[in-house]
């Protein structure tokens, strides 16, 4: 993944960059908003990391000119004004996904990857059935199956699994699921999602022959046959 | 204290302004009974002399010259003081009778008024007066002037002036001593209090102005400023408890992590895994314990919610009860939603998440396995609003401690070691529920916990 980081903050890039060269991608680094645009418009990029609030053209703007320009590489807002006006403001003038500093970098990451294969894997969004592995998700007829055993699963179930389907083989976060399945962004204190999740391993994986929803430590879950990675 | 200060001081400026106007109005109302004294003093004396003349006429046209000779005479005879002077000339200007100058020099006024100055002999003496006069015909070509002087109008007039000039010198003089006096007055209390805030900077807090003195501004803003002061107190006691807090609360994992850390360099050994992990883990627990608190200040030091949308809380209620169930259900506790209608108010659905989110957090924390929970959304006691009752049958918080929870870090002592948690939820949901202009009560649900969020 070839990613384009524009953050003014010289302490936070050098982590962002270290960490994500670390995972394998290649990544370049400007320190402004005007340094990014040339950036981005001399070279095509995956994914792009922009602040929101940086000397001499701010993140907003960029993404602006950017979208203006017709550039629709995905771009995730990095920044710490955090409210609910500030997300939408964010996601309205064009960004396509958010995030509040101080974050943690598997997060990060975890919604980098999501935002590249949204791009590197049109027409997901249009697909009537999910596969992965032996299990079976039938989008028109909301019907589950793995193997030739049919899973039963509640309304919230089956949209968690949905969820982890359509990211199958990438982790993901428990702020993204509970952004996309329950559709509030909120900082829950406890580990309320690991008992969502335990409840559909119960129903998936308990009494098959591999797992296929991982914990990934310091990070959330994955779905796929992790181990055979 | 210098006269410079004095006459620059705001209310020196003000009484001088005062006494300007006083002046001038004395000077206005002083005036006009001067204008009106003479007016009507000449007006008199005119009159006296037209009645005169009428009189000389009707002796004229009864007795003929002869009688207005003899009744000149007599007038002129009599040593009043303020008596007339007649002339009465004949067809050909020749003086027949009176006891003025055949033609003295005349200065004429309007209305057939004349005027001229005569020396008269006065004790003696050659006094130079000024007269006013006024001709008539009698018939038969003879004229008549009756003249009266007016030394004694002037004179009174001159008097009243000088009266009026030294009421309004006085006028002034009084003024200004008092304007002076006043003035001193209010510098003093204004040095006095400049001295005491000078004692109160350099003494630190816990001090407050000194009351004294009778009632009146400066008591007044004596009052309203330690008011103050008592205010700033509390708020920085608040700050330094919150800091003192905060400063407590990270310590223990932060020196908990630095141990970790040291021993990992120590060890020969690869690095375990786990022990990173927990590392890892410890400071997940700090960055959340920041952003928490980061989250309660925004809300709290921002603007009030203004134009949300609605969110139906009946809705978001299931959302968050359902969310919260297969944790209730692993501990055997019986979660009940309890929302018979739906019910609209504005708001940020994301923070009412969380605030409700908290709260049921925190009931199923210090719920005991199998106990029960239940979530009441109702309409406001007033008929407007909502309320939503979130009751548990944990053990509740003793009535003396209900205020303090909501205190940012504050945990009831006996959960600081038994639950994990920063101190910060019921914060954060007082900071919520006032940001949407509603209010947060903890009531006792006998036995057990109930929190009352009131939302407009």
């Amino acid at each position: 993944m070839n990613v384009l980081l524009v953050e003014d903050d010289r302490q936070v890039a050098d982590f962002v960059v270290s960490e994500l060269r670390a995972a394998g991608h290649s990544c370049v680094y400007t320190v402004d908003g005007e340094e990014g645009l040339q950036a981005a418009t001399r070279s095509p990029f995956d994914v792009m990391v922009i602040d929101r609030m940086m000397p001499r053209m701010d993140g907003l703007t960029l993404i602006n000119t950017l979208r203006q320009s017709g550039d629709n590489t995905p771009v995730l807002v990095l920044s710490a004004l955090g409210d609910v006006d500030d997300r939408v403001q964010g996601l309205q003038c064009g960004a396509d996904d958010y995030l509040v500093k101080p974050f943690a970098m598997a997060e990060l990451l975890a919604r980098l990857e999501v935002l590249h294969r949204r791009v590197s894997a049109p027409g997901a969004d249009t697909q009537t059935r999910l596969v992965v592995g032996d299990l079976v998700m039938d989008l028109l007829r909301q019907h589950v199956q793995r193997g030739d055993t049919v899973i039963g699963l509640q309304p919230r179930e089956y949209k968690l699994l949905e969820y982890l389907m359509h990211h199958a083989g990438q982790v993901v976060t428990r702020a993204m699921l509970l952004e996309h399945v329950w559709g509030y962004h909120f900082d829950p204190q406890t580990n309320v999602i690991d008992v969502h999740i335990s409840r559909l391993r119960q129903k998936i994986d308990k009494d098959f022959d591999y797992p296929l929803l991982s914990t990934v430590r310091g990070a959330g879950y994955r779905l796929g046959a992790a181990l055979a990675d | 204290m210098q006269v410079g200060e004095v006459v620059s001081s705001l209310t020196f400026r003000y009484i001088a302004k005062y006494v300007t106007v006083l002046s001038a109005s004395v000077f206005l109302v002083l005036g006009a009974f001067y204008l009106f004294f003479s007016y009507t003093s000449f007006k008199e004396l005119g009159e006296s002399v037209v009645e005169e003349l009428d009189t000389l006429q009707i002796v004229y046209r009864g007795q003929g010259l002869e009688g207005v000779e003899q009744y000149i005479s007599d007038q002129t005879a009599s040593p009043s003081v303020n008596r007339f002077f007649y002339l009465v000339t004949d067809a050909s200007g020749a003086k027949v009778a009176g006891d003025l100058p055949a033609a003295p020099r005349y200065q004429e006024f309007e209305d057939g008024w004349l005027g001229f100055e005569m020396d008269l002999q006065s004790w003696g003496e050659s006094v130079d007066v000024d007269f006013v006069a006024l001709p008539v015909a009698l018939g038969d070509g003879y004229r008549a002037i009756v003249a009266s002087d007016y030394a004694d109008i002037v004179e009174r007039a001159e008097l009243v002036f000088h009266t009026l000039f030294r009421v309004m010198v006085a006028t002034l003089i009084l003024g200004i001593i008092g304007g002076f006096f006043s003035a001193s007055r209010a510098l003093d209390q204004v040095e006095l209090l400049n001295r005491e805030i000078s004692r109160i900077v350099r003494g630190g807090p816990g001090q407050r102005l000194k009351i004294e003195g009778e009632a009146g501004y400066f008591r007044a803003l004596a009052i309203v400023m330690n008011q103050m002061l008592e205010q700033m107190e509390t708020l920085m006691q608040g700050v330094r408890r919150v800091s003192d807090n905060i400063a407590h609360d990270l310590r223990t994992p932060l020196t908990r992590m630095r141990n970790d850390l040291s021993q990992l360099r120590d060890k020969d050994t690869p690095v375990e895994g786990r022990q990173l992990e927990r590392l890892i883990e410890e400071c997940d627990d700090l960055l959340s314990t920041f952003n928490a608190l980061l989250r309660i200040s925004a809300l709290e030091s921002g603007s009030r919610l203004a134009t949300g949308s609605e969110v139906e809380l009946g809705a978001l209620l299931r959302d968050v009860v359902e969310l919260y169930e297969p944790l209730a259900h692993e501990h055997g506790i019986a979660l009940e939603l309890d929302a018979p209608q739906p019910q609209r108010c504005k708001g940020e659905a994301d923070l009412l998440f969380q605030m409700f989110a908290n709260v049921l957090d925190n009931a199923l924390k210090y719920t005991p396995d199998h106990g029960l929970i239940r979530v009441q959304l109702r309409a406001g006691e007033a008929g407007a609003g909502h309320s939503v009752i979130i009751s548990d049958s944990g053990p509740g918080i003793p009535v003396v401690e209900r205020k303090n929870v909501f205190r940012r870090f504050y945990r009831v002592e006996s959960s600081r070691t038994e639950q994990p948690g920063h101190g910060l939820g019921l914060s954060l949901v007082q900071a919520i529920a006032q940001y949407h202009h509603g209010t947060v009560e903890l009531r006792s649900n006998q036995p057990g916990l109930q929190v009352k969020v009131s939302l407009p």
